[in-house]
């Protein structure tokens, strides 16, 4: 089916947007974005240590509390330490700005990404432009993630088979949790760009710093449900707490090891692999 | 290659035989010969198609009988089945065999007593739950370091009556068989039989005592029985006891430590008054207060302390109010481990403490050692059985029919312990009555009597003749008759125990060893085999047959010899299974070039394996056996976001689009399924069930009713719109899915509204007319779906539509290979319809049949839940389409049925338990029991679910398949036919569906033999193995019968039309 489509008829637009696609993205070459950029997992993780006895026993309170503080320190890891979406460092931003304007017009970033990208070629030194070239991806960032992601990962979190009818606080705070740490950065980075979050959805991006995070707390919160119906009779199994636990160190984990020159830039293998062994298999 | 043929592709490549077209020139005579080699060759295809599918059966039945000589051997060593006798004792008529040997006296006389004189009119029976023997005794340490515990020196009256008026009151620790559940102890303590995991009687379903016990011969005997306390008594013996004295609380709320104890001591004292006295002759008392505060503080905790102080001032109370003539006893119905739980075999678990008082002296002791309450349980205890002759015979009672207690020594040796003479009587009585049981039981099993027992009852009775001769109270033949049957009653309990409580462990290991090596061998043929299948079926079958004979002719030549200890059956069927297993090995390892390591390979086949083997592994906990359906959900979803993970990595924008909303749909539908649940016990209180309509009734509420309306009206709609999504729905199609099936499910929907109503009393009309109606209904669905629905099957053509049109001449146009041959004249443009899923829209039909037969015999909210999975299905084998995965035979379709199954059993109002079974389901088409078919209905009821996955596996290769002929094979391998690469497909298919069942089943029975001690043995571990087993066998059946039976009728109805 594969070497079909390379020859099959009019390729799609959005086949065509794909193409160039979005690199990885790295760590800031500024010092003080090197250090916090390992800071940081260290800060989520003490943030889970110091508060889970608290989430333990009242966790509605207890997660509506942290929230603030966690978003704090997720925006302030994307605007320390990332570039803004538009202005990647690299040669593609001036390729896929023009198609990202393209193609998603409905989007106030797509244009704007596209100018500022410009703008942070033009003139980097300008502190105005600078701050504001963060500050705008950042508030569109942080509308996107509580607008957008908290209610797409507490659907997730639903289909999943989190109650429907009760522990409806919960769920949607946990769904807020494990945005602000996937989706902030994520968006802050890339914007809208259609590309990326088609790849996004096929969990075909190259591990990068904000890929790597975001796909390590999803894993982190699937491997987070399994203790729950074990009959530990521990407080702490009861429902979101684990998936949060899970969702935090697998985005610590993931957002490290992703990094690292072994992983940066790799891509998940999904049916590459299955395509060379269908010959065998067919038979 | 033409993988994925645009919706509704239009064939002109292909010239059915229908349209074929009569010779016009010589260059058509040519053709005309060679058409007519061609028939011959697609004769032979098809002769050659035919016999390779009975071959590929044939595999498929060894498969199943090889599960089915595992799980036989295993269920042997591992079920431990005792059959409940419906025989009881009668006041008239003595145990001996003999009339005339029958002692003068009190016979049959209600007066005195029955076949002994009575001691006591009356009886107050107190079971404090859970009272450990330690409690009751002095502390006494058995190592230094030891030191009292809370729990210890609590209730001291027990010991205190016993030591400084031994003749008043005696205390004995009271071994309890396991498991140590209080229903399975009051079922002990009242029959005086062992318990075992499946007692099977009558009345299979229900609770309630259907052997002879204590409690339904006193209440025979017109004695006014009262219960005080536990409710488990109400569901055993339901409508023995007084209705006005007696007072039932509710026995699952262990944090409530008084309510229950409270109850009863209100209750109880006023009764106790002497102007009371004649109101009633037995009261059980049963105090739940020093369980619960075991469950719930574990037994060395302050509140267990004031609990047992509580006991002994109510035990004080009541001696206090005791006149004469009554008899106290106060027992425990079994002890509590170290957290305060039970259940299990453990020491604590067993041991209970067992006191009986009597104002009037009559108890004694046999020797100087046995004055004193033993220190320790294990020093010298009854059993708890023995309670049962004991009680019996003191109230002038009957024993029990099933009793295989003895009596106890102090309660008839007399104050002066030397009444050696009733001993002997009481105990030749016991003796004579479990020899009585002991031979029917004999009869009713097939078997002879042991002789070794039957010795030892003739030498106690030659011993009781002699001393009967020189009849003294002090005679030392009594003495020794009473040994002799004590002897015999005990070494009788030995072999019930051997019997009904001894697993057969190397029979279990045998079982394991042969699921074990037939998942080996699954998985090389399902997963490891490059070749074609098909071919190697004669191989393989002969092996396995020549290994099978073997090993049967061995099997029954060492049998009939004597050189094993199993039966003869037993081992022939162990060196059947194992020579067949030998044999095969050979056969499917020929050629090493066409095996490849059958490791799963890709995201996908991880992901099946991984939804396999972790699933396994958790049938270790009995959590997640509990909660299997939460997890099954779980897993669902995963798939379905892998799912459409993978749909938007494809390069086609309708791939893509396609496989992403059909993602979407799959996760949907199983979430809105999971909303219909039945919980089981163990849930509780995570857990609401909604399958009824409240959580103590079985039937559906009224708005449940409109679920079979709505299924009517959308599911036909639903499997049209994936007809027609392929332009399918042509032909029977429109015949079978929009008038058939919706039909069928119409008038399932007006049968459950007739039984809504006669539920509800809704209408004026009678039960009988309402019952004859609904059964015909009934019946008519039933025969819609499996009768009219399967000759149908049988006959029908694929659902496509051909037109023939003529076009004017166009030059421009490459010949087509097969009209090559024609002249150039005006062109023949064949259209067809349909012709893109040609072989899964044709199998559909079965599935179709078996939906509409499964949504028959479910319950309203049942119904809802099978449409779902029929929906979820088709979502699932567009995603598989999408997904580049009917074509390469990936595990995960198979595999995802497999969980798709295994999900909805429980979303049809089912767990594994044993009492989730809807036994009542059998009456929906028939008004009586009917053999075979009830059992198959309640089978269709149970494993529905199952079934229906289990027959749309073939769909995950045949689903748009491509049609291929042996004319458009690749050139690579000219001989082959397409027919059988497709029957190796499906067989392929199938087998990875019976891999994760299998898989299953041999996890389930792992765990269940290797956790055979375990304290949920009985309620998780046990119900889940079986289930597993049943499944097993029953989709072996249904994927060799009708999934992998039916391609054959739908192949060659394909055939028909496009040829081979």
């Amino acid at each position: 089916m594969a070497s079909d489509t390379s020859a099959s008829g009019p390729p799609t637009p959005t086949v065509s947007a794909e193409k160039p696609s979005a690199p990885p993205v790295n760590i800031l070459s500024s010092p003080v974005a090197r250090i916090y950029s390992v800071v940081h997992p260290a800060l989520l993780l003490t943030l889970c240590a110091t508060r889970f006895e608290g989430l333990v026993e009242n966790p509605t309170k207890e997660l509506l509390k942290t929230l603030p503080w966690l978003t704090a320190i997720q925006i302030s890891y994307a605007v320390i330490c990332l570039p803004p979406a538009g202005s990647t460092s690299s040669t593609e931003s001036s390729v896929s700005a023009p198609a990202d304007g393209k193609t998603s017009p409905r989007s106030t970033s797509g244009p704007s990404g596209g100018r500022h990208g410009k703008a942070s070629k033009r003139k980097y030194t300008n502190s105005w432009t600078c701050i504001w070239s963060r500050l705008l991806p950042a508030t569109l960032s942080l509308a996107l993630t509580f607008l957008l992601a908290t209610p797409v990962l507490a659907l997730v979190l639903v289909l999943f088979g989190a109650p429907l009818t009760t522990h409806n606080a919960e769920t949607v705070l946990c769904a807020a949790h494990m945005a602000v740490l996937s989706a902030t950065s994520l968006i802050y980075a890339h914007g809208t760009d259609r590309g990326v979050w088609n790849e996004v959805w096929g969990i075909a991006r190259p591990a990068d710093a904000v890929w790597g995070g975001a796909l390590g707390s999803g894993l982190g919160a699937w491997f987070g449900a399994i203790p729950i119906p074990l009959d530990w009779d521990r407080p702490w199994q009861a429902f979101p707490i684990t998936i949060l636990v899970g969702a935090y160190i697998g985005y610590a984990l993931g957002s490290l090891v992703s990094r690292t020159p072994l992983l940066y830039g790799k891509r998940v293998q999904f049916t590459a692999e299955e395509l060379g062994n269908k010959e065998k298999k067919t038979n | 290659m033409a993988a994925n043929p645009p919706p509704g592709a239009m064939g002109p490549l292909w010239t059915p035989n229908v349209s074929k077209s009569g010779p016009k020139s010589p260059a058509a005579q040519s053709r005309h010969k060679q058409t007519g080699v061609l028939d011959q060759k697609a004769l032979a295809l098809e002769d050659e198609f035919k016999t390779k599918h009975l071959g590929v059966l044939g595999v498929l039945a060894w498969i199943m009988l090889l599960h089915v000589a595992g799980i036989y051997l295993f269920t042997k060593g591992f079920l431990l089945t005792r059959m409940v006798l419906e025989n009881k004792s009668s006041c008239d008529v003595l145990p001996f065999d003999d009339v005339l040997n029958q002692p003068q006296g009190a016979l049959g006389n209600q007066e005195k007593g029955c076949w002994h004189e009575k001691t006591f009119d009356k009886a107050v029976v107190i079971i404090i739950d859970a009272l450990r023997y330690d409690f009751t005794v002095p502390f006494a340490s058995k190592d230094e370091s030891e030191t009292a515990h809370l729990f210890h020196d609590n209730i001291p009256v027990l010991y205190e009556t016993a030591v400084q008026n031994p003749a008043n009151a005696f205390l004995l620790p009271f071994i309890a068989d396991p498991p140590t559940t209080t229903l399975q102890r009051l079922k002990g303590l009242t029959t005086g039989t062992l318990p075992t995991f499946i007692d099977a009687g009558s009345n299979f379903a229900g609770t309630a005592i259907d052997e002879d016990n204590l409690v339904a011969q006193l209440h025979h005997a017109g004695k006014s029985l009262v219960h005080l306390g536990d409710d488990t008594w109400q569901s055993l013996f339901p409508g023995y006891f007084n209705e006005n004295l007696t007072h039932a609380y509710d026995s699952f709320n262990v944090w409530d430590l008084h309510t229950v104890d409270n109850g009863v001591t209100e209750h109880l004292f006023p009764l106790l008054n002497p102007q009371n006295s004649t109101k009633w002759d037995v009261i059980f008392g049963h105090y739940l207060g020093v369980d619960h505060a075991g469950h719930r503080y574990g037994p060395n905790h302050a509140a267990m302390a004031s609990k047992l102080q509580e006991m002994d001032r109510v035990i004080r109370q009541i001696i206090a109010a005791l006149d004469e003539k009554t008899l106290l006893v106060v027992m425990g119905d079994h002890g509590m481990d170290a957290k305060g739980d039970h259940g299990g075999e453990s020491d604590d678990e067993v041991e209970a403490a067992l006191w009986m008082y009597s104002k009037r002296g009559i108890f004694g002791r046999t020797s100087q050692d046995t004055i004193l309450p033993p220190k320790f349980a294990r020093d010298r205890f009854v059993p708890q059985i023995d309670l049962v002759p004991t009680l019996s015979l003191l109230l002038g009672m009957p024993i029990p029919f099933n009793n295989l207690g003895s009596p106890i020594e102090e309660a008839f040796s007399g104050a002066g312990g030397n009444n050696w003479a009733n001993m002997a009587t009481v105990n030749r009585l016991t003796s004579a009555q479990v020899k009585r049981y002991q031979h029917q039981y004999g009869i009713a099993r097939g078997a002879g009597d042991d002789k070794e027992s039957m010795l030892l009852y003739s030498a106690a009775e030659e011993e009781w003749k002699s001393a009967s001769k020189s009849f003294s109270s002090k005679s030392s033949a009594a003495r020794a008759s009473n040994e002799l049957y004590r002897k015999y009653q005990r070494h009788t309990l030995d072999v019930c125990r051997g019997l009904w409580a001894r697993f057969d462990v190397p029979s279990m290991i045998q079982g394991v060893v042969i699921l074990f090596a037939g998942i080996i061998l699954l998985v090389i043929y399902a997963r490891g085999l490059k070749m074609d299948r098909t071919q190697l079926t004669p191989r393989l079958l002969s092996f396995v047959g020549a290994g099978a004979g073997a090993g049967a002719a061995s099997g029954t030549a060492l049998g009939l010899i004597g050189l094993t200890e199993m039966t003869v059956i037993d081992f022939v069927v162990l060196l059947t299974a194992a020579g067949s297993i030998i044999g095969a090995l050979p056969a499917i390892v020929k050629k090493p070039t066409n095996l490849t390591v059958p490791l799963p390979s890709g995201m996908w086949g991880w992901l099946a394996f991984f939804f396999t083997v972790s699933q396994s592994f958790g049938f270790a906990s009995n959590s997640y056996t509990i909660w299997e359906d939460e997890i099954l959900l779980f897993f669902l979803t995963t798939f379905g976001v892998c799912a459409g993970i993978s749909s938007m990595r494809q390069k086609q924008t309708t791939d893509r689009v396609l496989g992403v909303y059909h993602s979407v749909l799959f996760v949907i539908l199983g979430r809105v399924a999971s909303f219909s649940r039945l919980c089981r016990e163990e849930q509780m209180p995570f857990c609401r069930s909604t399958y009824y309509a409240s959580s103590t009734s079985s039937i559906s509420a009224p708005w449940q009713l409109a679920i079979p309306f709505l299924v009517t009206l959308f599911l036909p709609s639903v499997v049209r719109s994936f007809y027609v999504g392929s332009k399918s729905y042509e032909g029977a199609a429109y015949l079978w899915i929009g008038f058939a099936f919706r039909l069928g499910l119409f008038i399932t929907s007006l049968f459950w509204m007739l039984e809504g109503a006669d539920d509800g009393e809704w209408l004026p009309i009678s039960k009988e007319t309402l019952k004859s109606v609904r059964v015909f209904l009934a019946q008519l669905v039933l025969a819609l779906a499996l009768a009219a629905g399967t000759g149908a099957y049988l006959y029908c053509k694929p659902c496509v539509s051909i037109n023939v049109t003529k076009q004017p001449e166009d030059p421009t146009t490459p010949p087509d290979p097969i009209t090559a041959g024609q002249p150039q004249g005006p062109r023949t443009t064949v259209t067809i319809l349909g012709f893109g899923n040609v072989y899964g829209t044709r199998f559909f039909f079965l599935v179709i049949n078996f939906a509409l037969a499964t949504i028959l015999m479910q319950k309203p909210m049942g119904q809802g839940a099978i449409a779902l999975l029929l929906c979820q299905i088709l979502s699932l084998l567009e995603i598989l389409d999408t997904n580049a995965l009917t074509i390469s035979n990936s595990s995960i379709g198979p595999i995802i049925l497999g969980v798709l199954g295994s999900f909805y059993f429980f979303k049809t109002g089912h767990q594994a338990t044993l009492s989730s079974i809807q036994w009542e389901t059998a009456f929906i088409p028939l008004s009586t029991i009917k053999y075979p078919w009830s059992p198959l209905l309640v089978m269709l009821n149970t494993f529905g679910a199952q079934i229906l996955a289990a027959i749309a596996v073939p769909l995950t290769v045949l689903w748009k398949r491509p049609l291929q002929t042996h004319d458009r094979v690749p050139a690579s391998e000219p001989s082959k036919n397409p027919a059988t690469r497709l029957l190796s497909d499906v067989v392929q298919a199938a087998s990875t569906h019976i891999l994760y069942l299998a898989t299953i089943n041999l996890a389930t029975t792992m765990w269940a033999g290797h956790l055979r001690r375990h304290l949920m043995l009985y309620r998780i571990f046990s119900p889940r193995f079986m289930m597993g087993s049943v499944v097993l066998a029953v989709v072996d059946v249904v994927l060799m019968v009708v999934a992998v039976g039916g391609v054959r009728w739908s192949t060659l109805s394909v055939g028909e039309v496009f040829g081979w």
